[in-house]
């Protein structure tokens, strides 16, 4: 009797299960989030979208490295309808997992957009780019006068400006990011990117070629040598906790710390109306001491396995149209959001200032485009090795060994 | 009921195990085979070809000197953090023991460490050892040196399994029959010649059991490697665990990850093993 009664409360259990899901929205998707800093907004952006085009959206978020979730999730066959990940997960993810959106209307006006093939799998969600992040008021209260950002370009500019500060009492104005991916896939990466041709240079290594031999490498190095000596965390560099050079750079106890407007974030919890503003890495070569490097940062791609239906794909796409042509999805992009948007058609204000510089020098051509295809190895080993040079266990000599080393056991990826 | 017949057998053993032994071999047996099938391909964790390539990763994993230095620093790590956690765990539960005024309050009190998860655990002395050390003048122990880092993860090893081993301890003690240490006594041993001849020998399961779950739980550590360290300063604090799970996930180099992961098994398997062999061919039987 008693299973009797079991076996009935689980089967209308099981029909009211089927018929609430039948009655919810039609098609629901998953987006994941790889940008930690936008996770609320897409979060209430979710809940109206789904309330108004009876789309169920759902947005998921990993604290694990983007390639490492993605693997989990498609090692267990769950994938996300949308994915967002970086440029080099495009590269390796998408021409199985993805489809080609080389049919939809936002194709022609972005530059930013990642084909592979004549496919076109990547949305790109926003440019980024990186360079030197100065905060213009602590700089001008130090030394009492205007500060132009272009005084700083070269290496000397730099030296005078910052004994300058040194000479009016912030007697460290930088700090250094000592993440691996900071110091390896942002800063040493501007030395392949900075150059004709960063795909040949680093075959070149492959093959051999010694790095400190290369004018760019001394000349970067040159820099960096330059901020860690004016590092504020100078005797534990390896320690210095991020949340604290971010503060200590709001606050304005320094002046300049490496890094790119995704910092902005950060900085905007210690100080929202601070005057700030990014620069080029100051160093001794004119073609490039005007420029940052970035571009297109975090990329949609749309799941292709059985998992997902046509509908959801179709939903998935409407999404995506929908950032870029209704002026909700643009001002959620740009005004909630804070990103630079990667799409000539939005023509809205970006409201951060790091965010403006960018687009300032996007708007100008003064971005260098990055390299994404770096292998997934590469920040977190090489990125040891500058921990190394940065806490100053190796010289330039041993470092730019290991840097070769590296390359050597390494196979570069196609590009 | 012919009870020599096979079927009864079966149908005995599926009414008392069956559930539990799909259930190991659904989590535990399959993904196990599955793992040494991918040990052989060059599977990068996300496409969807899984092409073979014999034995290659496993001559990759032996060229492999970082995770060598991993598999070394962790069996450092590991016989460090498992004397000191049995030591203390085990004065601790002597001293809850010995009839201390709130001993309960105090057993309740070393346990909690062990409820807090690893990561949690990780944070929270991540923030002790960069803020507070400096604070009160003590030399920063994380992002300086290896030495710094090492002692940062045992030191916080100890101070979340201690709890745990003293249980186990707490029990040997209970176990062992108060009428053997009072006639100890009479045949004249001080209280603690009593403890050290008569009641710890008598604990040798208690040792055995602590030794082995010490010894495991140190060679997987990933949790507390993760949130406290997270390798840094340059990678010199990255335990094998952490190796193996970058190597499968962040290089992508799933098969190779996941050799590595064998041998990590194959490694802490014979030490356990050995350890529990060695440990019970001495009990003593009260």
């Amino acid at each position: 009797m008693r299973k009797t009664v079991f076996a009935a409360v689980m089967a209308v259990a099981l029909v009211g299960a089927a018929s609430v899901t039948a009655m919810a929205a039609d098609t629901s998707i998953t987006i994941f989030n790889s940008k930690m800093e936008i996770q609320s907004q897409l979060e209430e952006m979710a809940a109206e979208y789904s309330a108004e085009k009876g789309v169920d959206v759902e947005v998921y978020y990993s604290s694990d490295t983007v390639a490492a979730h993605m693997s989990t999730r498609y090692a267990s066959n769950e994938p996300y309808t949308i994915s967002m990940v970086d440029a080099k997960d495009i590269y390796s993810l998408a021409p199985d997992h993805g489809i080609d959106l080389s049919d939809q209307d936002w194709v022609k006006d972005t530059t930013q957009a990642i084909s592979i093939g004549d496919a076109v799998y990547g949305f790109p969600v926003c440019v980024e780019a990186r360079g030197i992040i100065y905060n213009k008021t602590a700089i001008e209260d130090t030394l009492g006068e205007e500060f132009d950002p272009a005084s700083c370009a070269t290496y000397d500019g730099f030296v005078e400006v910052l004994n300058a500060l040194k000479e009016n009492g912030m007697d460290t104005p930088v700090g250094i990011m000592k993440e691996d991916w900071s110091l390896a896939a942002h800063y040493l990466a501007e030395v392949y990117e900075t150059r004709e041709d960063p795909a040949g240079f680093i075959a070149s290594l492959h093959d051999g070629a010694k790095i400190i031999e290369d004018e760019r490498f001394n000349v970067l190095m040159d820099t960096f040598d330059l901020l860690k000596e004016n590092n504020y965390a100078a005797d534990a560099p390896v320690a210095a906790v991020r949340e604290d050079t971010e503060l200590y750079l709001a606050e304005g106890e320094i002046a300049f710390m490496f890094g790119g407007n995704w910092d902005w974030s950060v900085l905007a919890e210690f100080d929202p109306e601070g005057e700030m503003g990014m620069m080029p890495i100051p160093q001794n070569d004119d073609n490039y001491n005007t420029k940052l490097v970035g571009g297109g940062s975090k990329y949609f791609f749309i799941d292709n396995s059985d998992n997902t239906t046509d509908e959801q794909r179709q939903a998935a796409k409407d999404f995506l149209n929908w950032l870029v042509y209704d002026e909700e999805g643009q001002s959620f992009l740009v005004d909630t959001c804070a990103l630079v948007p990667a799409y000539s058609n939005i023509t809205l204000e970006v409201t951060d200032p790091l965010g403006q510089s960018v687009k300032g020098y996007a708007d100008a051509g003064a971005l260098v485009d990055n390299y994404n295809y770096l292998p997934d190895d590469h920040y977190a080993k090489v990125g040891a090795n500058m921990q190394e040079y940065l806490a100053g266990d190796v010289d330039r000599e041993g470092f730019a060994d290991l840097i070769d080393a590296y390359w050597a056991a390494t196979t570069p990826s196609e590009s | 009921m012919d009870r020599n017949k096979m079927s009864y057998k079966v149908s005995q053993f599926l009414t008392f195990a069956g559930v539990s032994t799909i259930l190991f071999c659904g989590v535990v047996v399959l993904p196990f085979i599955y793992g040494l099938y991918l040990t052989f391909t060059s599977w990068d964790g996300v496409s969807l070809e899984k092409p073979f390539v014999g034995l290659e990763n496993y001559t990759a994993a032996f060229a492999d000197s970082t995770f060598w230095a991993a598999l070394g620093r962790t069996v450092i790590y590991s016989v460090i953090a498992v004397i000191l956690i049995n030591i203390v765990a085990f004065l601790l539960a002597y001293m809850v023991t010995s009839g201390v005024k709130g001993q309960n309050f105090f057993r309740a009190g070393f346990f909690i460490p062990n409820l807090i998860g690893g990561i949690v655990l990780g944070y929270v002395w991540q923030f002790v050892f960069s803020r507070a050390f400096p604070a009160i003048g003590l030399p920063r122990l994380l992002g300086t040196t290896e030495a710094g880092a090492m002692f940062a993860l045992i030191m916080v090893s100890v101070w979340q399994y201690a709890g745990y081993m003293m249980l186990i301890y707490v029990a040997g003690f209970m176990s062992v029959s108060k009428s053997l240490m009072e006639a100890a006594q009479i045949d004249g041993c001080t209280p603690s010649q009593s403890t050290w001849y008569v009641t710890v020998p008598l604990m040798r399961a208690s040792f055995v059991q602590c030794l082995f779950l010490s010894i495991t739980r140190c060679f997987m550590v990933y949790d507390v490697n993760l949130s406290l360290t997270k390798g840094e300063p340059a990678g010199k604090s990255v335990m094998a665990a952490m190796h193996v799970y970058n190597q499968a996930f962040t290089y992508k180099n799933y098969g190779t990850g996941q050799a590595q992961a064998l041998i990590l098994f194959i490694v802490c398997a014979i030490v356990g093993v050995t350890q529990v062999y060695v440990g019970k061919r001495g009990e003593v039987a009260a």
